[in-house]
């Protein structure tokens, strides 16, 4: 596959991907109201002409034949109007809808796997048919004879050439002198499309003519016509003729061509102009092959509102590389200018030229933040793509667990950075499959025995905090009980310590622990595990944490709290000895001094406090805490910062503040990785406007480790 | 300095001719610890000096600390160090040479650059004594005579202490 076939290649699955989304979500959506609005079935329709028509330029064929067979039925429903469905049939409807979708996204992740495509497509091709074949039985009027299937069936059914020759109806064309009637191969499949591919290969090559069917490139439709009837081109001149005649050997898919002389007659056209819309009553595909033999032109007007094609979106796909460097070089200027305006040179400058470069420098100031920002927000993508997903898992769950199930979901609009997206979405629909199979009672019997609302809930929420996304699975199911994981556990081996000495929220945690598999028996207990450990281990690749409440017979939370990476941060420099370490000025409460050492309050084991508002805090000394000789050992010396994250307070002691500045957040090199740094409040530095590095401490990770595990 | 290798380089690719035979590998020769060793020149990106490394609280002693590297954050880690177990003064000649190991990029602290040679791999000898660290991989004996150790910087990731 050449790079360039790559490229439509990866358009192609992108644009697919994007057309299924959109239709699972109409699709959920419309089944909630137990119907389709007729604006969504003419989407449906056209998104089912998209996937067709771009499935057969890349020659997948199951997906294009499968999408066909979908739009020729939403052809015949939007022509009926929904109404025409009784309730049954929409039932029907939407399960066959369901199912397709799950066959088209099979087929798309088989080309993006590489894999080969579905060969046997006839079974479900049948179904489609079927099913069409049933709505026309109900509205059969005579000519309900006709086995609707086959007659509209393209590739199969191709009409031969031959016949069509007899009784070649040439296009109206005033202007023409010359025709050039043309059969493609039969079963090439698209034939509409393909028609237009020769006829812009033409064109490229100068050559002026019209061509006929006109819509063929938009209207699918025509496909049908162009296998039984051939397609025309017209020509001013012989000339032109006779060149396209010469380039048109050299196309592919072209069974054989023949050069016409225009007959000199007065076109039908405007008569024939009403006949489509008229015929139409009867079904679609058959009226399409009889009617407008004559006027092709004519079809236009009925075609039109069908060939708006893809769905326009002003949007564009970029490699999230770039986009990662971009940000990169972002952060630098923003770094390089504060670098520039706190030069030690602008001191040489009288207090005009100063002012008059203040000026200048406040306006860039302002340029790079709106650069800064935009540029972040690049990388920034509503949540609400994953949490859709999950209405279809609940959805397809509730039918086949036969369990009443709503999903409540609360702040789809968060946005979160794309590389996050894509590293929770399998997290979180993991964690709604466990909660629907095993968190959720099994019938609505035991959930009133609860004394609980016979229809189980589901809560996701996501929120945002200034450093972190919260995202939450919340069912009110069994809940799960400690000890029985316990037990399971114990069974399993997997135990590192005494039983007693695990606390409610470890005997929780076991769940994600590897080998903690599910089986029978747990799904009964109601524990989870399937695959729990690698949810973890998802989340935390991304730098979060996950946690587990659960309380027996209220339910079960799973809490994933995943820190924006890549931010450009609020930070306060402060130093400790040599070391100059940045806090965001999002944790700090407030910085202050003690006056005295009488301020600290020291309990039995030397641990120090000091009071604030009336409370009273921890303090961590950073030079103690990170071992470094710091500049002082009196207290009243150096500076306390009052810092906070999540429900965590405490005060930081350090030697000096030095002031604030924006910095970007940089990993630390995988490297140091090795050394836990990260559990002492190390997982971040940024480059100082001076050149040096400073350390960006996390204040939850001190917290935890000074004083939580202390 | 990196003119100097560059001249050197130069040097070398004349003399090349007279010998070509052999698994020749090129590999940059450098003194840390009163040890000559070398590595191949695949993994070498640049040679600097008198940089400014910021201490990281809370590694062990042999990794110095990072150090901004045009706007990359790059590790540091002191051989010196790494193999006596004990704090360097740092000198004139003392530098750093920034390498690339199975896509990670780090700097490692030595006494001093000397050159790139071509060493045939054929001639290298296991070292026949037990390595605690394992930091070396085999011997030679170079063309001045004096004997030059192979320096493994697979293994310098993978240092466990």
């Amino acid at each position: 596959m050449n790079s360039e076939m790559e490229g439509m290649l990866d358009t192609y699955l992108f644009e697919t991907n994007g057309l299924l989304d959109r239709l699972d979500e109409m699709l959920v959506d419309d089944e909630k109201k137990g119907d389709f609005s007729t604006d969504d079935i003419n989407e449906i329709f056209r998104i089912m002409h998209t996937i067709k028509g771009s499935s057969a330029m890349m020659e997948f064929n199951s997906l294009s034949v499968i999408a066909h067979r979908i739009e020729d039925l939403f052809f015949f429903i939007r022509d009926k109007g929904i109404d025409f469905l009784g309730d049954q049939d929409k039932k029907d409807l939407f399960e066959l809808m369901f199912k397709s979708e799950d066959y088209l996204r099979g087929e798309v992740e088989k080309v993006e796997n590489g894999q080969p495509l579905d060969e046997n497509i006839d079974h479900f091709q049948k179904v489609v048919d079927d099913f069409l074949a049933r709505l026309k039985k109900d509205e059969t009027q005579a000519e309900g004879g006709a086995p609707a299937a086959d007659a509209k069936d393209g590739s199969s059914a191709p009409a031969p050439a031959a016949d069509a020759k007899a009784d070649v109806e040439l296009p109206t064309d005033e202007s023409a002198t010359v025709f050039i009637h043309i059969f493609l191969e039969e079963g090439v499949g698209m034939e509409n499309l393909r028609a237009f591919m020769i006829v812009n290969a033409l064109k490229e090559n100068g050559i002026v003519f019209n061509y006929y069917p006109k819509d063929m490139d938009t209207n699918a439709e025509e496909a049908k016509t162009i296998i039984s009837k051939g397609f025309f081109l017209a020509f001013e001149s012989l000339d032109q003729a006779n060149t396209a005649e010469e380039l048109l050997k050299s196309q592919p898919h072209i069974k054989n061509f023949e050069v016409i002389d225009a007959p000199k007659q007065e076109p039908p056209k405007p008569v024939e102009a009403p006949k489509p819309a008229e015929a139409s009553k009867a079904a679609a595909p058959e009226e399409k092959k009889a009617a407008p033999k004559a006027a092709p032109a004519a079809k236009q007007p009925a075609a039109a509102p069908v060939s708006n094609g893809p769905v326009k979106q002003s949007l564009i796909s970029v490699n999230l590389q770039k986009l990662d460097a971009l940000n990169d070089l972002v952060g630098e200027i923003v770094i390089t200018e504060s670098m520039v305006t706190s030069s030690p040179a602008l001191k040489e400058l009288d207090q005009e030229s100063l002012d008059k470069f203040m000026k200048s420098a406040r306006q860039l100031r302002k340029l790079t933040d709106d650069l800064q920002d935009i540029s972040m927000s690049l990388r920034m993508v509503s949540i609400s793509g994953v949490f859709q997903k999950m209405n279809r898992i609940v959805r397809d769950m509730k039918t086949k667990l036969n369990k009443d199930v709503r999903l409540t979901i609360i702040g789809e609009d968060t946005e979160v950075d794309k590389t996050i997206v894509d590293s929770i979405s399998d997290p979180i629909m993991h964690i709604v499959r466990n909660s629907m199979d095993h968190g959720i009672e099994a019938t609505k019997e035991e959930r009133i025995a609860a004394g609980k609302d016979p229809q189980g809930e589901i809560v996701l929420s996501a929120t945002h905090t200034s450093s972190e996304v919260v995202i939450s699975v919340k069912d009110d199911g069994y809940g799960m009980d400690p000890e029985k994981l316990l037990d399971k556990a114990e069974e399993k081996g997997i135990l590192t310590k005494p039983r007693e000495a695990y606390s409610k929220r470890e005997a929780l945690g076991l769940i994600m622990v590897p080998g903690f598999s599910t089986n029978k028996q747990v799904t009964e207990y109601s524990g989870r595990g399937v695959g729990m450990d690698v949810v973890r281990k998802n989340v935390e690749s991304v730098g979060g944490i996950i946690s587990i409440e659960s309380e027996v017979g209220e339910g079960t939370t799973i809490t994933m709290k995943i820190p924006l990476t890549l931010a450009i941060v609020d930070g306060m420099k402060i130093s400790v000895g040599d070391s100059v370490f940045t806090i965001p000025i999002s944790n700090i409460r407030q910085t202050f001094k003690i006056k005295d050492d009488s301020d600290i309050i020291r309990d039995e084991s030397g641990n120090q406090m000091v009071e604030q508002m009336g409370e009273f805090y921890p303090i961590v000394r950073l030079d103690r805490f990170y071992n470094i000789k710091g500049n002082y050992e009196d207290m009243k010396d150096g500076i306390l910062v009052w810092v906070e994250a999540s429900d965590k307070q405490c005060c930081l002691y350090a030697d000096d503040l030095i002031g604030s500045q924006q910095v970007v957040v940089k990993p630390m090199p995988s490297y140091l990785a090795n050394f836990n740094l990260k559990e002492y409040g190390i997982n971040g530095c940024t480059i100082l406007g001076d050149g040096t590095i400073s350390v960006i401490l996390d204040v939850l990770g001190i917290y935890n480790a000074a004083i939580e595990n202390a | 300095m990196a003119d100097e290798i560059l001249s050197q380089e130069q040097e070398i690719e004349n003399s090349e001719n007279a010998q070509t035979s052999g698994n020749l590998q090129r590999c940059l020769t450098f003194e840390s610890n009163g040890l000559v060793m070398y590595m191949s020149t695949d993994y070498v990106i640049e040679i600097i000096n008198d940089h400014n490394i910021t201490p990281v609280p809370l590694v062990p002693s042999y990794v110095s600390g990072i150090i901004n590297l045009r706007g990359q954050v790059v590790p540091v880690v002191d051989i010196r160090v790494l193999m006596d177990e004990e704090v360097k003064e740092y000198t004139s000649k003392t530098c750093i040479i920034i390498l690339t190991i199975d896509g990670t990029t780090m700097g490692i602290i030595v006494d001093n650059v000397r050159q790139v040679v071509d060493i045939d791999l054929d001639d290298v000898h296991p070292i026949p004594v037990r390595q605690r660290k394992k930091l070396l991989t085999g011997m030679l004996n170079m063309s001045d005579g004096t004997v030059a150790m192979a320096f493994d910087c697979e293994a310098l990731m993978n240092v466990q202490m």
